[in-house]
């Protein structure tokens, strides 16, 4: 405590501490992101088993540029990012607005539609298979009964729909946390804004595209983009449901990069060509988040 | 006093998903990573021999047996016991490149993450052959590893390094034999058309209850489309060992069996999706006919789902004209191999000698673990006490063949393409010139970087596929 009074003090003695306070979460971020990722370098141009890696000049990145598996992956990594968003983010953003009230039964609701984000997606996903299952599926059964299907709907064996199913499940396991995150953010605005639109006589749908929104975003800006990154990213769930199929219509680039890395029970892990196509995953999602950054500067600018 | 226990409770979190990080490391024994090699002079003065196996489910047999061991041996010799299950062999890699690995790793064949050769050319395990030279008489007995030596298995050339004490069998036909009854068979058909046509009166015998056949996502092309195959002259790598090069052409008949089973609807709808276990539970709720797979499936269906509303049966795969031509897939098990490192070779020796002796095999087979491979092993056990695994007995015509070389393809494997194509999918003659292609490409140039050598059996015999002459080519 002392050494706080001392003139100067704070800056030097403050530095020190600062880097020790700072070094677990450096040496982690080091150890466990930077480090992995220079590491990958080594073998972006090899043909490398785990062992013995074999120079192989530009034979990964000509194989990248022509493999079709990969490029449809990163088809449908843009198809399921964009469908899980577009559904995602106003559903958690009604949610946050709707439980954001203090209403009977708020706190209960939060919990039930925050579950999900605790719950391990494989396990989840295991049980969305079960509720998709063709024969004896609980959902055909339910839309059966309600009269609206004549026969069972293969969900995830239909290349049309596949992608449908698997973004449904995305969002029922995305929803909660942005929800909470939103909520955050909306119990940040002051109470007295609300009271005095309300004394304005504005009514609910006035105040919520008048205010809320516009004071929510900043917060929204942030959540939207770990929401596009995250959605970028997701391959879990694929590998539990469908693995990539059917026929590699649900195939994203990260499910086809862990199929290349580790190999499957067929074919050897490919590391050296895996390094090539994560660095080219790296790159796309951050042209994706920087484009979008762009944007919602600009837009910022405009408003 | 919110706060404090707020704290504390993120605290205890942050903490214990700390361990769990640390934990990716094998963990049931924490001395055995601990302590890195096995030195001579642990607890005791006892000579510790470091064991590492991804089996789970005979763990507790075995930790039975490795603690009687431990208790009466008279070497002095006690066996540290680790299971790790998840990324087996690169956990093994990881830990010979940080000199924390074990003396003895045990294994099983067939798991495509395992690479004999580069194991063996990496320095990373050594060949028991000075030690099998020598090798007891009831060791020999036990496991007539001379006829169990597989090309690129667990032999390179002259080189052994493992030697397998059980195997699995080959993949079977489970098959529901009220279903069969009610569809009006008598007996499992013998060919690949007799199935399909059996698969498709089942169903229509169910109308939508019941169906003739279950597909899985768990490899479904092992199940049984390729024990079809290798039973019909086709080998499973669909490589041509006499001219040393890749050819799926003989798959061609069976793909399109397969694929008129899905055409005419005789899959259980939906089950091309599902894991392995969903569709375990199908065939115990009796709304499959026929569910393809070996012998591990004798103790699913009497403890983990047993049947008892049904009789179940256990039927030899068909094949295309009821003959067969080549050998069927049996994959050898548990078998250990010796780390080149271990300071304690002698030792761990002895240890795999004893998991070979006829006192620990014989419960191990009894228990229903594995098959027996051996003819003396075969004839001591009592298979009154294993179970149904004996309908899954081992035939002639079953053992295993050389591998090819493991080639850097470009695309899809194998398996998954000509999966695809059974299940209408893609053409199946697009498919089968696809996977020519990019095989025999892989093949030259990971020939021509020196990768790999070009494995060629000159009078290879598909029906005895061991017997050949093992040549490997630079070109």
């Amino acid at each position: 405590m002392k050494t706080r009074h001392k003139k100067g003090g704070i800056e030097s003695g403050g530095g020190v501490s600062a880097a020790l306070m700072m070094f677990p979460a450096l040496f982690l971020l080091v150890v466990t992101s930077i480090y992995p990722f220079l590491w990958m370098f080594r073998y972006i141009c090899s043909d490398y088993n785990g062992f013995v890696s074999y120079f192989t000049g530009p034979q990964n990145f000509i194989r990248m540029m022509n493999d079709q598996l990969f490029w449809q992956s990163v088809v449908h990594t843009f198809e399921y990012a964009f469908l899980k968003i577009l559904f995602v983010m106003p559903l958690a953003l009604v949610l946050a607005v709707l439980l954001g009230q203090k209403i009977l039964g708020s706190g209960f609701f939060r919990a039930v539609y925050f579950m999900p984000t605790i719950i391990s997606s494989a396990v989840y996903s295991l049980i969305f298979g079960f509720i998709y299952a063709v024969f004896n599926g609980s959902l055909n059964a339910i839309l059966s009964a309600m009269g609206l299907i004549s026969a069972p709907v293969d969900w995830l064996g239909n290349p049309d729909i596949v992608m449908l199913s698997i973004v449904i499940v995305a969002v029922w396991g995305g929803l909660g946390n942005y929800m909470i995150l939103l909520l955050s953010g909306m119990s940040s605005i002051s109470a007295d804004i609300y009271e005095s639109s309300k004394l304005d006589g504005a009514n609910g749908i006035q105040t919520f595209f008048r205010i809320t929104l516009p004071m929510l975003s900043p917060i929204l800006k942030v959540v939207l983009m770990l929401a596009i990154t995250t959605a970028f990213k997701d391959y879990q769930s694929i590998m539990v449901l469908t693995n990539g199929g059917p026929n590699n219509r649900s195939q994203v680039m990260f499910s086809y990069i862990y199929q290349v890395v580790f190999g499957t029970n067929a074919v050897i892990p490919q590391i050296g060509y895996g390094t090539m196509l994560s660095v080219v995953s790296a790159l796309i999602i951050g042209v994706v988040t920087a484009i979008y950054l762009f944007i919602s500067r600009k837009l910022d600018d405009v408003v | 006093m919110k706060k404090p226990v707020l704290c504390a409770l993120t605290a205890t979190m942050m903490a214990v998903s700390l361990a769990g990080c640390g934990s990716a490391a094998p963990s049931s024994s924490a001395a055995t990573t601990e302590t890195g090699h096995a030195m001579p002079s642990a607890a005791g003065g006892k000579t510790v021999v470091e064991v590492w196996t991804n089996d789970r489910h005979d763990l507790d047999y075995v930790n039975k047996k490795t603690e009687e061991y431990n208790a009466t041996n008279p070497d002095n010799i006690e066996i540290k016991q680790t299971v790790v299950t998840d990324d087996y062999f690169n956990m093994l890699t990881m830990a010979k490149t940080s000199g924390t690995a074990p003396d003895l790793a045990a294994l099983n064949g067939g798991a495509a993450q395992f690479d004999l050769k580069v194991f063996a050319e990496s320095g990373i395990i050594r060949p028991l052959n000075e030690y099998l030279e020598n090798a007891s008489e009831e060791y020999v007995r036990n496991t007539d590893y001379k006829d169990r030596l597989f090309e690129g298995m667990n032999a390179l050339g002259d080189d052994i390094y493992w030697v397998p004490t059980g195997q699995r069998s080959g993949t079977r036909v489970l098959y529901n034999k009220t279903l069969f009854q009610e569809a009006g068979l008598t007996e499992f058909p013998k060919t690949l058309d007799g199935m399909v046509e059996a698969a498709k009166k089942i169903t229509d015998a169910g109308g939508g209850k019941f169906y003739g056949y279950a597909a899985t996502s768990s490899s479904p092309a092992e199940r049984c489309m390729e024990g079809v195959a290798e039973k019909s002259g086709q080998n499973q790598y669909g490589y041509d060992y006499a001219n040393g090069k890749f050819d799926f052409s003989g798959y061609k008949p069976i793909v399109e069996g397969f694929k008129q089973m899905f055409a005419d609807g005789s899959v259980l709808p939906g089950s091309q999706n599902q894991q392995v276990d969903a569709m375990r539970a199908q065939f115990a709720a009796g709304t499959v006919g026929m569910w393809p797979n070996a012998s591990q499936e004798a103790g699913v269906f009497t403890t983990q789902f047993p049947i008892d509303s049904f009789e179940w049966g256990v039927a030899e795969i068909p094949t295309l004209d009821g003959m067969v031509h080549g050998a069927q897939t049996a994959v050898p098990q548990k078998g250990y191999m010796m780390f080149a490192d271990t300071d304690v070779p002698d030792a761990a020796w002895k240890v795999i000698e004893y998991f070979a002796s006829e006192d620990f095999l014989k419960g191990y087979f009894e228990s229903g673990f594995s098959l027996p491979s051996s003819k003396h092993m075969q004839q001591v056990v009592d298979s009154t006490k294993s179970g149904r695994i004996q309908d899954f007995g081992t035939y002639d015509y079953e053992s295993v063949y050389p591998l090819p070389p493991s080639v850097t393809i470009e695309g899809e494997d194998r398996r998954t393409v000509l999966w695809s194509a059974a299940m209408g999918e893609r053409d199946i003659d697009e498919a089968i010139a696809d996977l020519n292609k990019r095989y025999n490409e892989a093949l030259d140039r990971d020939v021509a970087m020196g990768k790999v050598k070009r494995l060629v059996i000159k009078d290879f015999d598909p029906l005895h596929p061991n017997e050949g002459t093992v040549e490997y080519r630079n070109q």
